[in-house]
């Protein structure tokens, strides 16, 4: 579905990836994961067209999108959900989610799509009306993922969905994902929380300053020593 | 007595505009009292005013007069300021060329009443829609390429084409000021107060193109989108905005209401000339960092209160020390209040 | 002592060049090779150097966005102005009155509005600009819209050329100076200047009081050539006119401000022909520098002799002589990597108050954690802050002795980095107290801290960006240079020896941390290890005896991440520190680290040994994440 061979970006100066290659099959999740730094945001702001990629192809449903503007990215069915959630803190529930429907024209679509996400994250119904800025740190996450969802994506992009939150949110967090993508939208999900993501992920890669170094299906990785001792603290 | 009675309203009304203002939030999300809150707001301050004035016991028609005065001046800083105010939302610049955006539109109003003979609303539009594509072109030309540079070069190359639209302007239209023809005559007298039809029709207009605006960028899709850019541009990029177009739509219709206000300045004040734009433009943005920059019914209070606060001066003190009012009140609210009256203070992450 | 030989020669080209350039323009005056009018423009275009550079101090170098220069001008115009009329004071008293009453203006204006940044504070100045103008214009004493007549001639060119020099010798010495090496680390990043100690407000209003004042010099110059000064002199579109001399000479370039305020005042003469598009012409070349060359002619660099200097000194070394620029040569340093045994020469180095016996003996003893008898060399108590409602921090309690390095760890956004923010100063904590060397820092502000002795690095990189590697060094060592604003200006031999101490100790610092290769290089064009290196290297200048590292190893492979693990260690006892880190390399917190707490939410949630941390089942399930089922 997603495909990346060889990417190389320069941010700021800073040689940032330094040769990325990485897929994602249909319906599957993909986790990536490394430390700060790694490159992992980057990889994810080079797919959808934030970040200039130097060289390198990526290829979604078997187009090439690499170096395509971002507002055209998001009508191809990707979409991303980014680190640090970045709801539009003055704009309410209801216009974030329509935010993210922006480059679709179905209204009716829309509004079906509305109620699904307000039946996935029932606590955001209840806040509909409120401005973002006044929610807590999950209810922005739910409100983050729940705004990508509104462009009815076929790959959802998310960064560090656990930052910043209690135990608690991360797992009810992991567990919605995990459901999302049993409704049939394939996810690359990058984290720190390493364990957590390959908990639930089907394959993943590791990130080491700008490469991807090791790879292979999340059940291994989580067993593979090298991983557990430079992100698993063993 | 009537005095005492005087000052305890005053000072009740005063305790409830706190009031209201704490509980914003809660009262805006009821939309009755949404659309009434600053129509009410306006309402009441008349009313705490007229009770001040009471208990001064000074000369009311006189005062009410230069109010009025100050009204109308007042709504074309703040028809400027609506665009300063959002052009300075969306890409963090002071377009310092806004004010002779301002200055093309008063001149093409005049273009079009006097040598095309149009009546005042054709001539509005064509105002408006010359000053539009001229913004429109500034923005492409000359900052479109300059949108990742410091924000000094941008202040500059702003500041540079301000210059640039002044000098052209005394080239193109020379330097001799052109007199508006006059297109409404009629004068009314309300409670011994004169209220020329003229300062009707151009607090009407400012009021129409602001509830315009505000539903424009509230309920509509590209509104929406320029709200969003505003606050995360980075997150408005991944919701599938295109960014440039939607400056490019910011700018349009902040010049169109620039151009707007250049031709109402024209049928008030009729004298135009290429330098007019230089000090309007700089009051409109006081006006706009006065209410709060970003927010539009801030940059409408903040039009009015330096119009009216202008003409007060005048009147009570000396037409010299006008140009220092707006300054002062503008150095005044960001030492107390730097993010404005109707603005909400934001912090610096380390 | 004698002076440093190559900064000599500068001085003695720059006097000498001078001299030289003021004897001909005299002897052309005196001949009549120059007629008067042409000597006028040169005062015009003298008293334009004497703004520009004043403002490119505020502007350029601070990186104050100032744009009512005018309005300085104009008190220094009148009180001269004034002066000269009622009292027919000599020349020199009205320049020295000028600089004076522009500089409490200056000052008066910059108190408030400097609090205030970037566009907001440029339209406070604007607005304070045309304040004082239509103040001038109100006034009775200022005979209002009519101006001032009858204000003493000065055409003496050779006058007006000296103040000019000397002007620009003081701006020049002023920014070559430490207070220029912190002006320029305000307008890089602010915040990173604060935690070097540097008192960023006050830096910021001297640079404004400074320039303002100059700006009145140049004022007084104006009134004394035009005889007759109005309001109408001093508006709006005379600061537009020096702002842009200013940008087209290059911000920050004070070469840049003199040729390019000289060329714009001269040009005009040459172009008569042009005259009547000369205003369409002048912004409409504005914008287009703007748009190609957005750094101005010059950009932040200099002209100077300094080129033909190297050239020759280079060819000077080849040949083998003792030059001036040898000392960093003669240090004998070791870096860790090479053999951490090796004796280093740091007690210039050392924080005041450590005892002698550490210097010597790298890895002793001696920085063990202290007897449980003493009191925790930081201690932080209930500590913790909000943001609108939300608690980021609560609760937070450490305390740690000296010598201990000390991990902070968790998932991000646990609020590691805010912990770091409140003891350096940055974000006052709502609750709770801080108190290191039994002293409360909690409430002091950040300039403060970093001179108790606590520095640190930033997780995203803080450094000054378009500064050299040296020059980020040098600038750290602001509480260190051991010589006054005064000493810089006067110059005495003292000031040379001391300024070559801080650029060897910079040049060990950045041996010790394996940068001297790089010392010319901008910081902005380094890898991304060697810019956390940098950090680390700067953070020690401030000689600093707790130091706070933000994620040292993030964005470096594991080669790199193992030796500067190896580095923190042997710095730690090199320069008798106390470490406190936050790092996510689990390999890297778990082996460096004697102790660690574990934040999680906000919420300490865990303290002890990297072994009792990695068993803890709190932490496991927190930071490690829930194993799979």
């Amino acid at each position: 579905m997603l495909r990346i061979e060889d990417l190389h970006v320069y941010y700021g100066g800073i040689h940032a990836l330094k040769g990325i290659n990485l897929t994602v099959a249909q319906s599957q999740i993909v986790a990536l994961i490394g430390a700060n730094g790694a490159g992992k945001s980057t990889t994810l702001n080079s797919i959808c067209g934030i970040v200039r990629v130097e060289s390198g192809t990526i290829e979604f449903l078997g187009k090439n999108i690499t170096n395509v503007p971002s507002h055209h990215i998001v009508s191809m069915g990707l979409s991303q959900v980014p680190e640090g959630r970045k709801v539009f803190p003055a704009m309410t529930v209801n216009e974030n989610l329509l935010m993210g429907a922006y480059s679709r024209r179905d209204r009716a679509g829309v509004r079906e799509d509305l109620e699904r996400v307000f039946a996935l994250f029932p606590r955001l119904k209840e806040r509909r009306n409120q401005t973002a800025g006044t929610l807590s740190g999950g209810e922005q996450q739910m409100l983050a993922i729940g705004r990508g969802l509104m462009s009815r994506p076929k790959l959802l992009l998310l960064d560090e969905p656990s930052m910043g939150l209690a135990p608690l949110l991360v797992q009810e967090i992991f567990r919605i994902i995990k459901e999302i993508n049993g409704q049939g939208t394939t996810i690359l999900l990058v984290e720190q929380n390493a364990n957590m993501a390959l908990s639930i992920a089907d394959y993943g890669y590791v990130l080491e300053t700008g490469k991807t170094v090791i790879q292979g299906p999340a059940r291994d990785l989580a067993q593979n020593e090298d991983v557990r001792a430079a992100y698993l603290g063993g | 007595m009537s005095r005492v009675v005087a000052s305890l309203l005053l000072c009740a009304v005063c305790i409830l505009l706190a009031l209201l203002r704490k509980y914003r939030t809660h009262v805006v999300s009821n939309p009755a009292l949404k659309y009434s809150y600053y129509p009410a707001l306006i309402l009441l301050a008349a009313l705490g005013i007229n009770y001040l004035l009471t208990a001064l016991g000074a000369n009311k028609v006189y005062t009410f007069q230069q109010a009025v005065y100050g009204l109308s001046l007042g709504s074309v800083y703040a028809l400027i300021a609506l665009g300063y105010t959002m052009v300075y939302g969306i890409i963090r610049l002071i377009n310092f060329a806004h004010g002779d955006i301002y200055m093309v539109g008063a001149y093409a109003g005049y273009y079009a009443v006097t040598v095309m003979h149009l009546p005042f609303v054709p001539a509005l539009v064509i105002a408006m829609v010359a000053s539009s594509v001229l913004g429109v072109l500034i923005e492409r030309i000359a900052y479109k390429p300059l949108r990742n540079s410091p924000r000094i070069t941008l202040l500059i190359t702003a500041i540079g084409m301000s210059l640039l639209l002044e000098n052209v302007g005394q080239k193109l239209f020379t330097s001799t000021p052109r007199t508006y023809p006059t297109i409404f005559k009629a004068s009314y007298e309300v409670f011994g107060v004169s209220v020329d039809q003229s300062r009707i029709i151009i607090f009407a207009v400012t009021v129409l193109l602001m509830i315009g605006l505000q539903y424009f960028v509230n309920y509509t899709k590209p509104g929406m989108a320029m709200r969003a850019l505003s606050q995360d541009r980075d997150a408005a990029r991944l919701m599938g905005i295109n960014v440039d177009r939607v400056i490019s739509v910011t700018f349009a219709v902040g010049s169109a209401l620039a151009g707007a206000a250049g031709i109402l300045v024209g049928i008030v004040y009729p004298q135009i000339k290429p330098t007019m734009g230089i000090m309007p433009g700089l009051k409109a943005f006081v006006a706009a960092v006065i209410g709060g920059i970003g927010i539009i019914p801030g940059a409408m209070l903040g039009g009015m209160i330096i119009g009216v606060s202008e003409n007060f001066v005048t009147a009570y003190i000396s037409s010299s020390w006008r140009d220092a009012i707006a300054f002062g009140l503008l150095i005044l609210i960001l030492l107390v209040k730097p993010s404005g009256l109707l603005g909400k203070s934001v912090r610096e992450k380390v | 002592m004698q002076r440093h030989p190559n900064q000599l020669k500068g001085s003695l080209y720059w006097i000498a060049a001078s001299a030289v350039g003021l004897l001909i323009l005299n002897y052309l005056v005196a001949t009549d090779a120059l007629d008067w009018y042409y000597a006028g423009v040169l005062s015009t275009a003298g008293i334009y150097i004497i703004l520009t550079t004043s403002l490119n101090l505020i502007n350029g170098i601070t990186g104050q966005l100032s744009i009512g220069h005018a309005g300085f001008m104009a008190v220094g115009a009148y009180t001269a102005a004034l002066l000269s009329v009622h009292y027919d004071t000599p020349f020199v008293v009205n320049i020295l009155a000028a600089f004076a009453t522009a500089a409490v203006a200056g000052l008066v204006i910059g108190l408030p509005t400097l609090r205030l940044k970037g566009d907001y504070l440029a339209i406070a100045t604007l607005g304070f600009g045309e304040i004082i103008r239509v103040v001038i214009q109100n006034l009775k004493v200022t005979r209002g819209a009519f101006g001032i007549v009858g204000i003493t001639w000065v055409d003496n060119l050779f006058y007006t050329e000296i103040v000019v020099l000397l002007s620009v010798v003081i701006i020049w010495r002023i920014v070559n100076s430490a207070t220029g090496r912190a002006l320029i680390a305000i307008r890089e990043d602010e915040t990173a200047a604060e935690t070097m100690g540097i008192n960023t407000t006050l830096y910021k209003v001297m640079a404004f009081a400074i320039g303002s004042a100059f700006a009145g010099v140049a004022g007084a110059l104006y009134a004394h050539r035009m005889t007759y000064i109005s309001p109408n002199d001093f508006t709006f579109l005379k600061s537009v006119d020096i702002l842009v001399m200013l940008v087209l000479g290059g911000l920050g370039s004070i070469t840049g401000a003199v040729v390019s305020a000289f060329s714009l005042t001269l040009l005009p003469e040459f172009l008569r022909f042009i005259d009547e598009w000369r205003m369409v012409i002048y912004p409409l070349l504005l914008v287009v520098v703007m748009l190609f060359r957005p750094q101005g002619l010059f950009g932040t660099k200099e002209i100077d002799f300094g080129a033909l200097g190297a050239a020759f000194r280079w060819l000077k070394s080849r040949f083998g002589g003792a030059v001036g620029s040898a000392p960093q040569r003669t240090v004998e340093t070791a870096s860790p990597s090479s053999g951490m045994q090796t004796e280093v020469q740091t007690s210039s180095l050392q924080p005041a108050g450590v005892q002698p016996d550490l210097s010597g003996q790298p890895g002793s003893a001696a920085v063990a954690p202290a007897e449980p008898s003493s009191r925790p060399f930081l201690e932080v108590n209930g500590l913790s802050i909000y943001y609108g409602g939300l608690k980021a921090v609560s609760d937070f309690n450490m305390s740690l002795p000296e010598g201990a390095l000390h991990g902070l760890i968790g998932p991000n956004g646990a609020g590691k980095t805010t912990v770091f923010n409140m003891l350096t100063g940055l974000h006052p904590p709502s609750e709770g107290e801080i108190r290191f060397r039994r002293k409360r820092i909690d409430r002091l502000p950040p300039y403060r801290i970093s001179s108790e002795g606590v520095a640190r690095t930033f997780q995203n990189i803080r450094l000054f960006k378009d500064l050299t590697v040296l020059d980020n060094v040098k600038t750290a060592f602001h509480m260190n240079v051991g010589y006054g604003f005064g000493a810089s200006l006067v110059r005495p031999p003292s000031y040379g020896v001391k300024e070559r101490r801080v650029t060897s100790e910079a040049e060990r610092l950045l041996e010790i941390l394996g940068l001297q290769e790089r010392r010319m290089e901008l910081a902005r064009n380094l890898p991304y290890g060697e810019q956390r290196r940098l950090e680390i290297a700067r953070a020690l200048a401030t000689r600093p005896r707790l130091l706070l590292l933000d994620e040292p190893a993030a964005g470096m492979n594991p080669q790199e991440t193992a030796s500067l693990m190896e580095l923190i260690r042997w710095i730690r006892d090199e320069f008798a520190l106390t470490i406190l880190l936050i790092e996510h390399d689990m390999s890297l917190v778990m082996r460096l680290c004697e102790r660690i707490t574990v934040l999680d939410y906000g919420v300490t949630i865990f303290e002890g040994t990297p072994d009792e941390v990695k068993r803890n089942p709190r932490v496991i399930e927190a930071y490690l994440g829930q194993e799979a089922n």
